[in-house]
């Protein structure tokens, strides 16, 4: 599904990714963790053409296609997502406007039909249902006036209802109580099957008792220095990043 | 030529003036350009809510001849500072300190400072933009023959403020001019306190009074990365008039924090004149303006953003009472270049009585697109529930008034760096609340039982 | 991103059609007899053309006035013809049948079918076409209400007393430059009577389009509703796309009797000038309402069109409770320049107002909000609420806000806020990361930054807004 080799990439000039490659199969799920500043949320950024994200070298394929030629919206309409960190507030625009407006844009491109308002409505209630969402969270402006755990819900539900193939969730469980952080997980879960992927972009090992990966990478320093299963996520959490300095040099 | 009788009474008192002639052409070119300045009626815009026809009651003024021995304030006294006192815009000798290396009095200045304030003065002060709005920077160069300088070299700070006190004590009968000039130089990583203190002895005998015009300007220069704090306190009473103004250039990463205070007064005009001609700079400002009685205050702050990442907060507040006035015009403007500039400005006001009046006029003028700019007026009485809410602890209506007049205002006032000052304020504008409240009180009684 | 911005908000003037319709029109200048003529042509009453004389003597003494911010070469007053009328219309049709087809399909072209059948239904339109009024449709059935909706040099002759009485009540001749002007050689317009109690049937629209070469446009509109009526008006305007700049200086007057509610929606969309600022209509217009007791007047406008705008929408609120809106998105590109905004007067007690006024500035134009709130010593208890956001796309616009805050009663409470801010980088990502292009996802933060105010208009008028913004801010993606 994706393949990253050799990637390089700089923000602002200055390097953050340095060389790193990953292969992800249908149907997987990799969690990338790190220490603060190791390239992971550039990672999302650089994956979904961010502006300002400067690839120097390496390649990205995505279905065999070659991701990097194209623009964001491509990329998005091809099947890439990205659950924001820090997810934007756009004042007046009406969550159920803008979801629309991206799920036309993802169908047009699949070569399905538009869906009618009544059937979108109902798509929407439901998921909205399913990531605890009160119903009238719909009209109100996408994001605006949201709580951290309600704008994070309200990223998952995009993500149902644009029902992506690969999904990069950029530091989702940040922030969130456990409450929310199972409704997330919930969403998650509920989503996974043979065909979609997963990147599980992470700080805390927490996320990954609830969303079990089948890899999980240690990026540090720009680079993948070690991969493991999930006991490698636990033996993070106890044992801390220093460790892994000596492999990073 | 000048069609206004006090514009021409200003340019013969000029021209009778025993002049320093080191400022002879500066002069003569500020009265060319004062005179043949219109005289702002309403429909000048920098004008537009302030009358200058009582300074028609200033035709006979005259610059005072020797400076009065007055007592200074004990609060005055007890700022720790380098003071100097000024009684009728003449300085009092005996109530001055010793100054430090870095001041001195234009008309006492060596040889290398003489040649620095001829370099510099009039170089900060905005005199390129509208005549109007400069028409009494021109009469401060016309009236020109002493002012202050302070001029601090590369990396030093001054170990206590500069403290420039200036008293009007004239009464009607013998109504004066008096000219000040105020010249601060901070070289790259100074640091710098300077305070301006202006007050009165004298006060109306009756509403019509009109005793003295002071104009005082003041130029100030920061360097990149250099500090500054100035206060400006305008509390001149009832019978006084002061239209000045303080201009202000900050370089690059530089900080200036103001603070204005204008109580009282026939009529106040003060202009703030602020441009950030440095990326990085910061200007805070805070002030508050008070006005009761017949009284006419007006601040006017002109804030420009000329270089990219500087920010400006401005927070003003006022009460206006009785028959009184208050304007107040705050313009932000941001050039083209200007860009990730953060600009704020608060403006709210409290209305204590229905005679008087508040115009305030926020402006925005924007060239830049990656800016975040904001800025909120608000014009509202006391709040009656705030007012039931203390009376139901038990707390007269009086106090309980005065308590919410002052609150409004101590939030502003609280950032005065200097105690004893700040302290002396506290207590008079207590006072002065409670009078407020006291009066408003009758009023309202009077007016239920009429 | 701002580049990629930039690209997407050249604009296609859609309506800059002309039609060749053979007019009759005055040679250019303008002295006492222009406006003998302009009169004698709408045979008008002698008091009429007194009260204009009035007007253009009171117009010679005047200024052209300087304060607002835009800039704009010294208009020659005497290269403008002041009177253009479709030759076909000479002999009044006295039905549709009768209007020339060419200019049934003019307006056809800017999507107002005049013929009923086929019209928007619920909507009666006046269309005036250069400086007369075309046709006004659905009068009969407003007859049957009792309310009068006809061109205004009709109503001067068929309604004198009416409009006797109130012409010049809200806008008196002298009360500005380009007001007088008006006043002297207005054309035509339309003309509003809701009669005591009524609610008007359906919306009201006057469509008008200015066709002709070098001539300057005045139409006077007056609408009075008498007490307790209510009636929503609407306003269109487009005009063809040529190299010189024309001059537009409408009066509106509204009059909102005892109880009376006024609504007022404008859709501006003169021609604009081209890319490279050249052309364009200069729109100095002159709209003021007076809100008697429990009264209230609201305006809504949306304004893309324009070379230069100069237009304050105002209310005077007369009565005690009366109550004032202004509702307003104004969108420049390109050279474009407005200068838009409103007076609230509050003079009764306890009157309301409040002011939305949305700024988008974009290319190298240049937009100001100008207002002016003023509570009298007699407003006990006046309410005012002012919100002012201007969106800036591009770093060569600029974006200006004037409020004048005038207060002199202690009981009133006026909140003022004001900000002013871009599309930020951060929202057209997510909006693309979602899969809509650039295009599409400026023009929804735009629409979604005029939210507030689009909700004010009437449901036909809202669908055209929206388009308009979508439409000024169309163009191929960088």
């Amino acid at each position: 599904m994706l393949q990253i080799r050799e990637l390089v990439a700089s923000v602002e000039g200055k390097q953050i990714l340095n060389g790193l490659s990953l292969d992800i199969k249908p149907g997987e799920v990799h969690a990338i963790m790190g220490p603060n500043g190791a390239g992971k949320s550039t990672l999302g950024n650089v994956l979904t053409g961010r502006e300002g994200y400067e690839v120097i070298s390496g390649e990205v394929l995505f279905n065999g296609e070659d991701m990097l030629a194209l623009d964001i919206e491509e990329r998005a309409r091809a099947g890439l997502f990205l659950a924001f960190q820090y997810p934007v507030e756009i004042p007046g625009v009406s969550n159920m406007e803008f979801l629309k407006a991206a799920v036309d844009a993802r169908r047009s491109h699949m070569k399905q039909e538009e869906l009618s308002s009544f059937d979108f409505m109902k798509l929407a209630r439901e998921a909205s249902k399913k990531v605890s969402l009160d119903a009238a969270f719909l009209k109100r402006g996408v994001n605006e006036g949201f709580s951290g755990g309600e704008k994070k819900r309200n990223e998952i539900l995009q993500m149902m209802m644009l029902e992506p193939s690969l999904c990069v969730l950029d530091e989702t469980d940040s922030g969130l109580d456990i409450d929310a952080l199972q409704v997330v997980a919930d969403g998650v879960n509920a989503m996974r099957d043979s065909e979609r992927s997963f990147i599980v972009v992470t700080h805390y090992q927490r996320l990954l008792d609830y969303i079990i990966p089948d890899y999980v990478h240690v990026l540090a320093n720009g680079r993948i220095v070690k991969s493991g299963d999930k006991e490698l996520a636990r033996e993070l959490e106890a044992k801390g990043y220093g460790w892994l300095e000596g492999e990073v040099a | 030529m000048a069609a206004n009788e006090f514009q021409q009474h200003a340019l013969s008192v000029a021209d009778s003036q025993q002049a320093n002639a080191a400022f002879a052409e500066r002069r003569a070119i500020a009265a060319e350009r004062f005179a043949a300045t219109a005289w702002p009626g309403r429909k000048t815009e920098a004008w537009k809510y302030t009358s200058l026809r009582s300074l028609q009651e200033l035709t006979e003024a005259s610059f005072a001849e020797q400076a009065k021995a007055i007592e200074l304030p004990e609060a005055v006294k007890a700022v720790d500072s380098y003071r100097l006192v000024f009684v009728d815009g003449v300085f009092q000798a005996d109530l001055s300190g010793d100054l430090p290396e870095f001041a001195c009095r234009f008309s006492e200045a060596n040889a290398e400072q003489k040649a620095f304030i001829n370099e510099k003065l009039g170089t900060v002060v905005a005199t390129q933009t509208e005549s109007a709005r400069n028409l009494f920077s021109y009469l401060n160069d016309a009236w020109l023959h002493d002012g202050v300088l302070l001029h601090l070299p590369r990396g030093a700070s001054l170990n206590k403020p500069l403290y420039l006190v200036y008293v009007s004590t004239s009464e009607a009968a013998n109504a004066t001019l008096a000219h000040q000039r105020l010249l601060v130089w901070l070289e790259d990583n100074s640091q710098a306190n300077v305070i301006e203190h202006y007050l009165s002895e004298s006060v109306a005998s009756n509403d019509d009074d009109v005793s003295s015009l002071t104009n005082g300007i003041t130029e100030i220069h920061v360097g990149q990365n250099a500090q500054l704090h100035h206060t400006r306190l305008n509390l001149e009473d009832e019978a006084h008039t002061h239209i000045g103004g303080v201009h202000l250039a900050l370089s690059r990463d530089s900080v200036a924090k103001c603070f204005a205070l204008g109580e009282g007064g026939r009529l106040k005009r003060i202009d703030y004149q602020i441009s950030h001609n440095g990326p990085g700079a910061e200007l805070i400002m805070h002030g508050a303006y008070l006005a009761r009685n017949k009284q006419l205050i007006d601040y006017h702050t002109c804030i420009e953003h000329r270089e990219p990442h500087c920010n400006s907060l401005e927070v003003i507040r006022g009460i206006v009472g009785d028959k009184a006035k208050a304007v107040f015009n705050g313009r932000i403007h941001i050039h083209q270049d200007a860009q990730k500039t953060l600009a704020e400005l608060h403006n709210r006001n409290l209305l204590t009585s229905n005679g008087a009046e508040v115009d305030t006029k926020p402006e925005l003028e924007i060239y830049a697109d990656d800016v975040k700019c904001a800025h909120g007026a608000t014009v509202s009485q006391l709040d009656e529930t705030a007012l039931y809410y203390l009376q139901s602890r038990g707390i007269e209506a009086a106090e309980a008034r005065m308590l919410l007049s002052y609150g409004f205002v101590n939030e502003v006032l609280s950032q005065l760096p200097y105690q004893p000052l700040l302290e002396s304020l506290q207590v008079r504008l207590r006072a002065r609340f409670i009078d407020e409240a006291r009066k408003s009180a009758a009023e309202k009684l009077i007016g239920e039982s009429a | 991103m701002s580049e990629q911005v930039e690209s997407l908000i050249r604009q296609d003037y859609a309506a800059g059609f002309h039609s060749a319709i053979e007019s009759d029109t005055l040679p250019p200048g303008l002295d006492e007899d222009v406006v003998r003529f302009i009169s004698a042509a709408k045979e008008e009453p002698e008091w009429m053309l007194e009260w204009r004389l009035k007007a253009y003597r009171a117009w010679k003494e005047m200024d052209e006035p300087t304060w607002a911010h835009v800039h704009y070469p010294e208009i020659d007053f005497k290269s403008i013809s002041y009177y253009s009328t479709p030759k076909s219309m000479k002999d009044r049709p006295k039905s549709l049948d009768e209007v020339d087809p060419e200019l049934l399909e003019t307006y056809e072209k800017l999507g107002i079918p005049l013929h009923e059948q086929e019209a928007l239904a619920g909507v009666a339109v006046d269309a005036v076409f250069d400086s007369v009024s075309v046709v006004t449709t659905f009068r009969e059935k407003l007859k049957e209400a009792g309310v009068i909706f006809c061109p205004i040099s009709e109503a001067i002759r068929e309604y004198p007393e009416l409009v006797q009485k109130y012409l010049g009540s809200v806008v008196p001749q002298k009360d500005n430059f380009y007001a007088a002007l008006n006043s002297a050689v207005f054309s035509d317009g339309s003309f509003v009577y809701i009669p005591k109690g009524v609610r008007c049937p359906m919306e009201l629209s006057t469509y008008f389009r200015i066709n002709e070469l070098n001539t300057g446009q005045f139409e006077r509109t007056l609408i009075v509703a008498d007490e307790g009526s209510h009636v929503s008006y609407l306003e269109g305007c487009t005009a063809p796309m040529r190299d010189e700049n024309q001059l537009h200086a409408a009066v509106v007057e509204l009059v909102a009797l005892d109880g009376a509610r006024i609504k007022y929606s404008t859709v501006q969309n003169w021609y604009p000038g081209d890319k490279e600022g050249k052309g364009g209509i200069y729109n100095f217009v002159t709209k003021r309402g007076i809100a008697h007791d429990n009264a209230s007047i609201s305006w809504t406008q949306v304004e893309t069109g324009s070379a230069v705008t100069w237009k304050y929408p105002s209310c005077i609120l007369k009565g005690d409770n009366s109550v004032g809106e202004f509702y307003s998105v104004a969108l420049t590109n390109n050279f474009q320049q407005a200068d838009t905004g409103t007076k609230m007067i509050h003079l009764g007690k306890n009157t309301r107002s409040t002011i939305i006024a949305k700024g988008i500035s974009a290319g190298r134009s240049d937009s100001a909000y100008r207002g002016l709130v003023r509570i009298n010593p007699a407003a006990e208890g006046a309410r005012n609420f002012t919100q002012c956001d201007s969106l800036l796309i591009g770093d060569r616009c600029g974006a200006h806000t004037f409020p004048y805050i005038e207060n002199r009663n202690a009981s009133a409470v006026i909140e003022h806020e004001a900000t002013t801010s871009k599309v930020s980088d951060d929202q057209m990502f997510l909006c693309q990361q979602r899969g809509l292009d650039a295009e599409k996802a400026v023009s929804m933060i735009v629409n979604g930054f005029c939210r507030e105010v689009f909700k004010e208009l009437p449901m036909e008028f809202a669908v055209e807004a929206g388009k308009l913004l979508e439409v000024s801010l169309e163009g191929s993606v960088g």
